[in-house]
């Protein structure tokens, strides 16, 4: 009796937590939703009228924040430093009279409670020898005290007598709630001193100290690289040591910057995203994108929040468009106070730096369209994919779909993208201008369904001396080849699977006859590639104190794999290898080896997109002449653009030479870059027309992608090889197995 | 059941007509909510497949009538496909179900910890599928546990997971994951057989055999077929565990219908994947059928 | 069981003189009997070994060192910089005992990372509410089902079976195209109402109630009982052992689902613990028999609860007579 009494309590209590969940669900969604259309963030950006490009150093004090930054005049050979207090609530600048010699660098500053400053500054000084250059160069550190209302120094004292050592290095420093003094020598050392600068301890990290940053509590934590990523541990003065490391923020190598936060402990900068961090709770809040306002956070390097619930940001942007620093507060504010433009969402897995700038700079000048970005592969590749394709049938499918990491020609061939030509065509661009061959790369039926603004040609690269003067080869051939010469190694630093992968990446085709379905992967000539691959080192060996330059030139390792983005590439390359290379690439039937790579983004417009007009003007900005010339870079580095005028700039940039004048007035050629590999290091002057030619011809040949590689055969094929390399499985058994598994899928899709 | 409905109504003369009548509109209203759930969470998406299953993609839309269940009827993997499931289940259900009762028969034997042991049968249901497939992928490995044992034997290695033994294993993980719940249902159902009956058969010298055959089975025939049924539900979810084993393409013996609807998914082919489910659907349909007049025919006369 | 104390009138006499027959024989036949049964429990004894050796494994393994967990089994799991996995040459054993009793996975998964018990109470929050409202639509329904039964409604039950056996693939999508259309993408409720309106306990508690005499609901109806009235006095207590081992079915199927959550919930955050467990790779197995551990207390607690139920089956064995 008394057992179902129980029971029957439980089954109420059963209910009643049903009810609760359910309703705090419901209550929960609606929550959820309403935030996201009522509000929205938005950036804006400071007027600073500073007389600096740069701020090299910020503090902030509350809602001041306190600069330092230095100009370089170039006429004057001089340069000159700033000191600047910034009112964020107000708006006012204020340029303080604290007066930084030129020799010396701020290399750390924090706000003490009574709203004065702490500064470490790094006084450099030297001696002139007779040719007016300085030697004997010799840093000393100083802390200074600094009043925070008129920037006059109330002190200044030499740290040397204070950590012990006269070499001390400090780069930067934190003050905690007591008043503590937290000094990191940018290494793995903090020193701790108390607030009369006594010195308390030195605690040292087991690992090198990323970043050292005050939270809210008024403690002092460091980041470092841990065994599963980035970590945080809190410094403790008390027992002399760091804590244990702070569960709850997310493991991974990916980069993390922390901020003393207002409401939360820190704000966290993390993959173009900035959230919170509630120390006591664990948890972790996001904030905002980035991207969503029009930031972006690569350059990132301070933030904080204000009393007003403003987050400021300081933004120290050094690429070559836009050289200087900016100030820009994010603000929460009703989604109907934003300008309403029309959304165009950009689907990727991932975004890649030069499309996320341009996808910046496009929603800063246009005024019709703005780009969104649902990036669909930031937690897991395959769950993204699912993801992607789920919103492909649902007809929530993103207007522009970008192609770099998707399999292209199964979208292609599902009719989901739209013919870019008529668009071209419409908008006055010829396709005549485009390197054909990667046009071509990307046409289905004579139909372009993708395009890429940049590429670069991945590819495999030998002496011509040794195999003649070709663009490719078949597997037979190389492995003909490399029998017969038996070097020591086939790559710099091969091992068998990647040796094999190398046979195999390109080829796999050949093994497969897609029209009778069969497969060959017991044949012989897998058999003879598992164990031709076998017969290389399992494990590279990493000691050798001949370098590589050397074994290529004495024909002990016959090929380098690699890709060649620029000219200069090229040119390393030719050196690298003592004698004109020939660009083999990836055996392959066809003997077209040299795969075309995607860079800066590679998309196509969405056939079910409700605002094709809206899509094709940011593809079509991709693809115009002042973009892809902007694409154009001195040293080459990313890849070469699409357009064909553009390209010739970029060779003629490459070819141009660069003088300067020596001390007896004669002309000498400058090098325009020095570039190495391993142990061989050249320097690169100016290209030659055949050289430029050469790299010309190489470009032209690539006529595949290489996102085009299965992906899936691949996995299939490694993970079986494992066992045969490892000395377990006969190379019969093996090829048997991957036969086995790998004619499933070729029927599957057939 | 299904088959006999027009003589049970004929047979239904209780309470007045009027009252029947209001008792089985109302009787309506109980099956309303779960109705409308299962037209709307179960219909409903059936009919988007059988939709999916007759356009060209998801993305066109384009009208092609059969050509995709003629595709697949062709297609070389869902044949495989189809043969592995068949065969799995045709040697994984019957096992089940019969180990299931020699395992129901030993506990009813009056052995000491009954209930202990009834306790470990069933704890394989509870164990979280990472470790599930943790200790598959050791125990079966070419260098793990299993290999080793057989060795004491001086039986050379075998790679279970990729070669045709891999039948077996995914066999015997399936019977490991499931004859315990088919016991207990067997328990259940073997002391619920009338004791008079077996004392009678006893006295009158039949053997434990014919007790066992003509009695105890007759009379579970209705559990046999629900033992059956829950066997193979859950034989098809013994997919998610070769999946996590061996990944979209295990080998071929280990290939079900799953994978290729699964992969045919995650490749926005619906269509190859709706034309299957189809043809599966259809097969389960004559299966279940031939359960349900094999349950009739033979636990009528004991039913209840 | 029940019967046990109810048979023996009828044949009580025919009993007495087959007893008094085998007196005789009884006692080579107990020595026989000894053997027998210590046989029979030897073979159970083994089986049940092998059947428990999996939450064995676990439990003790969670009292490993995460560094310990790793250099059993990391290579398991481990990838080789290709995409392939590792291949591993040394022998690979299952290791039960700890080398050190260790406590620090229970302490990074209980008090350091709250990511883990986030993710538990996200499976209890899946799972509970469809339970409990899967097993209210399915009482109605069977009861609708056993109730003056019709062509129609066994047409619709046997569509129920049918949609039952389905694999999961094969609505997965379909199921997101109407979640989608009913907005509930990406909220619990596109997991809740799929798995409340499932037809598995329609089904199994149907089989249940159509074994009740319709005798005893057509008595009630003579004492002038409305539908609502057999349904909760009559029905509903006759049910609730059958009612119990279907909640314990339900509860172990969607504690351990995976799939569903994949593709209805894109927020990884609202994701159960479930969804971890199956994505287990080289980075995370330090804690994952920890984490399997805690994962399987909740299952552990409703069966021990209903293990009694479990056992009195989902069949209706006669509770009742007449």
């Amino acid at each position: 009796m008394k057992k179902g009494k129980n029971k029957g309590l439980f089954q109420i209590a059963l209910f009643a937590m049903c009810i609760t969940i359910l309703a705090s669900g419901c209550g929960k969604k609606d929550k959820g939703e309403k935030e996201e259309k009522e509000f929205a963030y938005v950036a804006e950006y400071a007027q600073l009228d500073v007389k600096c490009e740069h701020i090299a150093q910020t503090v902030a004090a509350g809602d001041v924040l306190y600069m330092a930054g230095s100009s370089w005049n170039e006429e004057t050979e001089i340069g000159t430093n700033y000191f600047y207090k910034y009112n964020m609530l107000e708006g006012t600048l204020e340029l303080l009279p604290l007066d930084v010699s030129e020799n010396s660098y701020i290399n750390g500053m924090a706000a003490m409670k009574d709203g004065n400053l702490a500064i470490v500054v790094n006084n450099s000084t030297y001696d002139v020898d007779e040719n007016g250059e300085p030697i004997n160069w010799q840093d000393s550190m100083e802390m200074w005290k600094v009043s925070g209302e008129d920037g006059t120094m109330m002190d200044s004292i030499p740290m040397d007598g204070i950590l012990g050592d006269e070499n001390t290095y400090i780069n930067s420093m934190c003050i905690d709630g007591q008043g503590n003094y937290y000094l990191c020598n940018g290494d793995s050392t903090i020193f701790v001193l108390n607030p009369q600068l006594e010195k308390l301890c030195e605690i040292n990290s087991d690992n090198w100290i990323n970043q050292m940053v005050s939270s809210k509590e008024g403690d002092v934590y460091v980041t470092s690289y841990g065994e599963t990523g980035m970590e945080i541990r809190k410094i403790d003065p008390d027992t002399k040591s760091l804590g244990e490391k702070v569960e709850g923020i997310s493991d991974g190598y990916g980069d993390r910057q922390f901020f003393t936060g207002l409401s939360k402990s820190f704000l966290v900068g993390k993959s173009g995203k900035m959230f919170s961090f509630d120390l006591s709770t664990g948890t972790e809040e996001e904030l905002f994108d980035w991207l969503s306002v029009d930031v972006n956070s690569d350059y990132l390097s301070a933030a904080g929040e204000l009393s007003d619930g403003r987050i400021f940001a300081v933004i120290n942007d050094y690429s070559e468009e836009n050289d200087k620093t900016d100030l820009v507060f994010v603000k929460k504010v009703k989604a109907s106070e934003v300008a309403a433009k029309e959304e165009i969402t950009y689907g990727a897995m991932w975004v890649d730096y030069n499309l996320k700038k341009n996808i910046i700079s496009f929603n800063k000048t246009n005024d019709k369209y703005r780009i969104v970005v649902k990036e669909y592969g930031s937690d897991d590749y395959q769950t993204g994919l699912t993801q992607f394709n789920a919103d492909l049938t649902t007809g929530k499918c993103p207007d522009i779909i970008d192609l770099s990491s998707i399999n292209y020609s199964q979208y292609a061939n599902m009719g989901i993208l739209e013919d870019l030509y008529p668009y071209m065509e419409k908008s006055g661009l010829k396709k005549e201008d485009y390197l054909e061959n990667v046009l071509h790369a990307f046409e289905v039926d004579g139909k372009l369904f993708g395009i890429t603004p940049q590429f670069y040609v991945t590819t495999a690269m030998a002496k011509a001396s040794n195999v003649g003067n070709v663009d490719g080869w078949t597997l037979s051939e190389m492995l003909d080849f490399v029998e017969k010469q038996d070097p020591e190694n086939v790559f710099a630093y091969g091992n068998r699977s990647q040796i094999f992968y190398y046979c195999i990446y390109n080829n796999i085709d050949e093994f497969i006859d897609w029209e009778t379905g069969k497969c060959s992967f017991d044949g012989e000539d897998f058999i003879r590639t598992l164990e031709f691959a076998a017969k290389f080192p399992e494990e590279p060996n990493y000691d050798d104190e001949e370098g590589i330059s050397a074994k290529l030139r004495s024909d002990k390792i016959l090929l380098m794999q690699g890709s060649v983005s620029s000219v200069q590439e090229y040119q390393m390359m030719n050196g690298l290898f003592g004698e004109p290379i020939a660009y083999v690439g990836f055996p392959n039937n066809e003997r077209k080896g040299n795969l075309i790579q995607t860079t800066g983004g590679c998309m196509g417009i969405s056939s079910k997109s409700k605002n094709k007009e809206g899509a094709w003007e940011f593809v079509k900005g991709i693809l115009s002449q002042e973009y892809q010339d902007s694409l154009i870079q001195e040293h080459g580095g990313w890849g070469f653009p699409v357009k064909k005028s553009s390209l010739e700039k970029q060779f003629d940039l490459d070819m141009t030479q660069e003088f300067y004048e020596d001390e007896n007035g004669n002309q000498i050629e400058q090098t325009k870059t020095t570039w190495g590999y391993d142990d061989f290091e050249m320097e690169i002057y100016a290209a030659t027309r055949e050289e430029v030619e050469a790299v010309r011809e190489l470009l032209m040949s690539a006529q595949k992608l290489s996102g085009n590689v299965n992906e899936q055969m691949m996995n299939i094929i490694t993970e079986e090889t494992e066992a045969f390399f490892s000395g377990q499985k006969s190379a019969a058994d093996t090829a048997g197995v991957i036969q086995n598994r790998i004619q499933i899928y070729v029927n599957e899709n057939r | 059941m299904f088959f006999s409905v027009k003589e049970k109504l004929k047979s239904g003369k209780s309470g007045s007509n009027r009252r029947t009548r209001r008792g089985k509109r109302i009787s309506v209203l109980y099956l309303l909510p779960s109705v409308i759930g299962v037209l709307l969470f179960f219909v409903l998406p059936f009919l988007i497949v059988v939709y999916y299953s007759v356009v060209d993609n998801p993305i066109n839309h384009e009208f092609v009538f059969l050509d995709n269940f003629i595709m697949v009827f062709h297609n070389a993997a869902f044949q495989q496909a189809a043969k592995n499931t068949m065969m799995f289940s045709v040697t994984a259900v019957p096992l089940a179900v019969i180990l299931s009762l020699l395992l129901a028969m030993m506990l009813e034997s009056k052995i000491p910890f009954q209930s202990q042991f009834r306790t470990f049968f069933l704890s394989p249901m509870m164990v979280p599928i990472a470790s599930v497939v943790l200790i598959w992928q050791v125990l079966f490995h070419y260098n793990g546990m299993m290999n080793e044992i057989i060795g004491w034997f001086g039986i050379n290695k075998i790679d279970w997971l990729n070669s045709s033994y891999a039948q077996v294993v995914i066999v015997v993980l399936f019977l490991w994951k499931n004859l315990g719940y088919n016991m207990i249902l067997f328990m259940a159902a073997l002391s619920s057989i009338p004791k008079d009956i077996v004392e009678v058969a006893v006295l009158e010298s039949a053997s434990p055999f014919q007790i066992f055959w003509h009695i105890k089975l007759r009379y579970m025939s209705s559990t046999i077929l629900f033992v059956t049924i829950m066997s193979l539900i859950n034989s098809f979810k013994v997919f998610r565990e070769i999946y996590l084993l061996k990944g979209d393409y295990p080998y071929d013996t280990m290939y079900m219908l799953q994978h290729f609807m699964n992969n045919t998914f995650g490749k926005l082919d619906y269509q190859k994947m709706s034309a299957a489910a189809i043809m599966m659907a259809i097969v389960m349909v004559i299966i279940i059928g031939i359960l349900f007049l094999t349950e009739n025919y033979f636990g009528k006369d004991v039913e209840g | 069981m029940r019967e046990k104390t109810e048979y023996n009138s009828n044949n009580a006499v025919a009993l007495e003189r087959w007893n008094r027959s085998v007196r005789k024989k009884k006692k080579i036949k107990h020595t026989r009997q000894l053997v027998r049964i210590t046989l029979v429990t030897m073979v159970a004894a083994w089986f049940a070994l092998l059947f428990l050796m999996p939450i064995v494994l676990t439990i003790t393994n969670s009292f490993m060192s995460a560094s310990e967990i790793s250099a059993n089994y990391g290579q398991v799991f481990a990838t080789t910089d290709t995409g392939g996995k590792v291949y591993i040459a040394e022998k690979v054993n299952l290791k039960f005992i700890p080398d050190m009793v260790s406590f620090s996975q229970y302490i990074t998964v209980l008090f350091k990372s709250p990511e883990y018990l986030l993710k538990f109470w996200n499976s209890v929050i899946l799972v509970v509410p469809i339970v409990a409202f899967q097993l209210l639509v399915a009482a109605g329904a069977s009861f609708g089902f056993t109730r003056y039964r019709g062509r129609i409604k066994e047409i619709i039950f046997f569509v129920y079976i049918i949609l039952m056996l389905m694999p999961y693939q094969v609505t997965l999508v379909p199921n997101y195209l109407v979640s989608d259309w009913l907005n509930i993408l990406d909220t619990n409720w596109a997991i809740w109402l799929p798995g409340i309106f499932s037809p598995f306990a329609v089904y199994l508690l149907t089989k249940y109630m159509r074994r009740i005499p319709a005798s005893v609901m057509e008595a009630a109806q003579i004492d002038g009982a409305g539908e609502w009235q057999i349904f909760k006095k009559v029905c509903m207590p006759l049910c609730k052992g059958a009612m119990c081992s279907i909640a314990i079915l339900i509860f172990i199927d969607y504690w351990n689902m995976v799939e569903q959550p994949l593709i209805l919930l894109s927020d990884p955050e609202k994701h159960p613990l479930s969804v971890f467990l199956s994505k287990i790779n080289s980075g995370e197995i330090g804690l994952a028999f920890a984490v399997a551990t805690i994962y399987m207390v909740p299952p552990i607690l409703v069966f021990l609860y209903g293990e009694d139920y479990l056992v009195e089956g989902i069949t209706y064995q006669g509770g009742i007579k007449g």
